[in-house]
């Protein structure tokens, strides 16, 4: 399978990424390799899957849904430990013009 | 040319659970910033989200109530874009097996709004935009919504605005939600498009996202259906576009447009298990689900005799009917109670709001207790408002105000001697009702309640008056 480069800046804008033209033409060959490997996955390992009705062989009863019960939050050092917090809010650029 | 409206609402509701869709953080409103938060809520590596039972509960009822069928294997998605609000990167969503689907809303009219489906998902938290950088505040992050997903059979401001009226009533009802635009627990995205008249074809549509008030929704639509007309009046096309509305210009502008229409790549979410729903709880909560809005009016124009403009002044607050009914339940006659509610009681609730939460210091107990006394003819109608009017601005009970001693009333010889007052005082009207002016009476009436401080039995004195007066 063929990808073209609008693919991969579609894919590129999407994981907010930005790629120089010579980069985003590296990635062809190596996109459709990993899309070649996929497939043989598909064919030969996979195989046919027709016969499987639905992947939903995992599924939860009803008993064992979360009871609507209010456990303790964590306080607000913690949960913002990872950042320089502002008033205790995370502050990132701003992201509105 | 003529231009057709149509339109279709996504309307977001605020499930009123305890506890956020996947963790047992709280979803009280406000609180300190992310203080309400937890592993789970802010997407840290590794966090396992479970379920709240509730908000599958919730979403169901909300779904019987708009007459959907419920799916009963149902799984969540993800739902990938890219914004702050969402510490994930991605909503847990539903896409392809939404929890209801196939319902509708009907309209006063007969006319029925087709409920395309109704899905859950989790909100988004909140953002402070400073100078320079943006602050983020995820309380809300997490808190269980239900997305309500209308057909474009809406065909004029008017239907949307009864139709979002009536999906606010019947949330409230079934206590999923309280449905407060102003606070956000309920919004709208308002699809709209234009076709000629008599058309079958839609025509190209915009959106206008997140409104969060019913008569923004309604300027807006007139707003954004002059513009397509013009546009397209004038040879022009209408560009697909997601819109904002501006509150103070009454204008729409363009968000973004198909060019950069979001790809959401929805893929079934890993992290939750396929929910299958047993048939009997579907059941049990279809057999627990209250009168639902329509059916209350029509109970109390057919049943209970109330005039319907009466009983919609009523059935639109669910603890006003509550009060009302739990009066009549006591005792007090249906008439009297309805019309000192909405006369009365009213008069201290003066906007929607007031209304709807309904928080006058006054018990049914009490209101019943007043209402029977009026009904029995031991005091009148103009003492039994008075009374409750002070009864709801002091909650003092009923004994505060009517002592024994007036409702012993007058006794019968004494207002036979003020019925011949009434008539020697008033010897044109007493005439004119002899004469068969019928309305004269009212002034002999008029006399006795003064006479007596309103204590007199009105009925009582209408029998001497016409005794004395026709012999
Ligand atoms: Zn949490």
């Amino acid at each position: 399978m063929s990808i073209s480069q609008k693919e991969i800046q579609t894919l590129a804008r999407l994981s907010r990424l930005e790629f120089s033209e010579e980069e985003q033409e590296k990635f062809i060959p190596d996109f459709e390799e990993i899309i070649a490997f996929a497939d043989r996955i598909n064919g030969e390992v996979v195989g046919d899957t027709s016969s499987i009705k639905e992947v939903a062989a995992r599924t939860i009863a009803w008993e064992d849904l979360r009871e609507d019960e209010v456990t303790d939050s964590l306080p607000n050092e913690k949960i913002t430990s990872n950042v320089e917090a502002q008033d205790g809010y995370f502050p990132v650029r701003r992201v509105v013009k | 040319m003529k231009y057709q409206l149509v339109s279709g609402l996504e309307t977001h509701v605020e499930l009123a659970t305890k506890t956020k869709i996947f963790c047992g953080c709280t979803t009280a409103f406000g609180g300190e910033p992310n203080t309400h938060c937890c592993p789970v809520c802010t997407g840290q590596p590794g966090a396992l989200p479970i379920l709240n039972k509730k908000v599958v509960e919730y979403a169901i009822r909300a779904g019987l109530a708009t007459h959907c069928t419920i799916n009963t294997t149902t799984h969540l998605d993800r739902k990938n874009y890219c914004y702050p609000d969402l510490p994930k990167a991605y909503q847990i969503s539903q896409f392809d097996k939404p929890l209801c689907e196939h319902g509708y809303v009907e309209l006063e009219s007969g006319k029925r709004i087709g409920i395309t489906r109704i899905h859950i998902e989790e909100d988004a938290g909140k953002l402070v935009h400073e100078s320079g950088y943006t602050l983020i505040d995820y309380n809300r992050g997490g808190v269980p919504l239900i997305e309500i997903v209308s057909e474009p059979d809406i065909s004029s401001p008017e239907e949307a605005k009864e139709y979002v009226e009536k999906l606010q009533l019947i949330m409230r009802y079934i206590g999923v939600s309280d449905c407060k635009m102003q606070e956000g627990s309920m919004r709208c995205d308002v699809n709209i498009s234009v076709m000629p008249e008599g058309s079958k074809e839609f025509g190209t549509r915009t959106e206008i996202k997140n409104m969060n008030s019913i008569s923004y929704i309604d300027k807006a639509m007139r707003y954004e259906y002059e513009r397509q007309c013009e546009v397209l009046n004038d040879g022009g096309k209408i560009v697909q576009a997601t819109l904002r509305y501006d509150e103070k210009t009454g204008e729409t502008s363009v968000m973004r447009t198909k060019e950069d229409a979001q790809d959401y790549r929805y893929f079934p979410e890993p992290d939750i298990l396929t929910v299958v729903i047993p048939e009997s709880k579907v059941e049990e909560i279809k057999s627990q689900l209250p009168e639902l809005p329509l059916e209350k009016l029509n109970r109390y124009i057919d049943e209970l005799k109330i005039n319907p403009a009466t009983a919609r002044l009523l059935y639109k607050y669910k603890k006003v009917c509550d009060f009302v009914e739990k009066v009549i339940s006591l005792g007090a006659s249906v008439k009297n109670a309805v019309n000192l509610t909405t006369g009365v009681l009213y008069s201290k609730l003066p906007t929607e709001e007031d209304k709807e939460n309904f928080a006058l210091p006054v018990t049914a107990e009490e209101t019943a207790k007043l209402i029977k006394l009026a009904d029995e003819g031991k005091i009148n109608i103009t003492l039994a408002q008075q009374t409750l009017s002070k009864m709801a601005e002091e909650g003092n009970p009923v004994s505060a105000y009517i002592k024994e001693e007036d409702l012993a009333g007058v006794d019968d010889s004494e207002l036979e001697e003020i019925c011949k007052q009434a008539i020697e005082n008033n010897p044109a009207a007493a005439a004119d009702f002899k004469g068969g002016k019928e309305k004269a009476i009212f002034a002999l009436y008029g006399f006795v309640k003064k006479a007596t401080q309103g204590k007199a039995d009105i009925k009582k004195a209408d029998a001497i008056l016409k005794k004395l007066i026709l012999g």
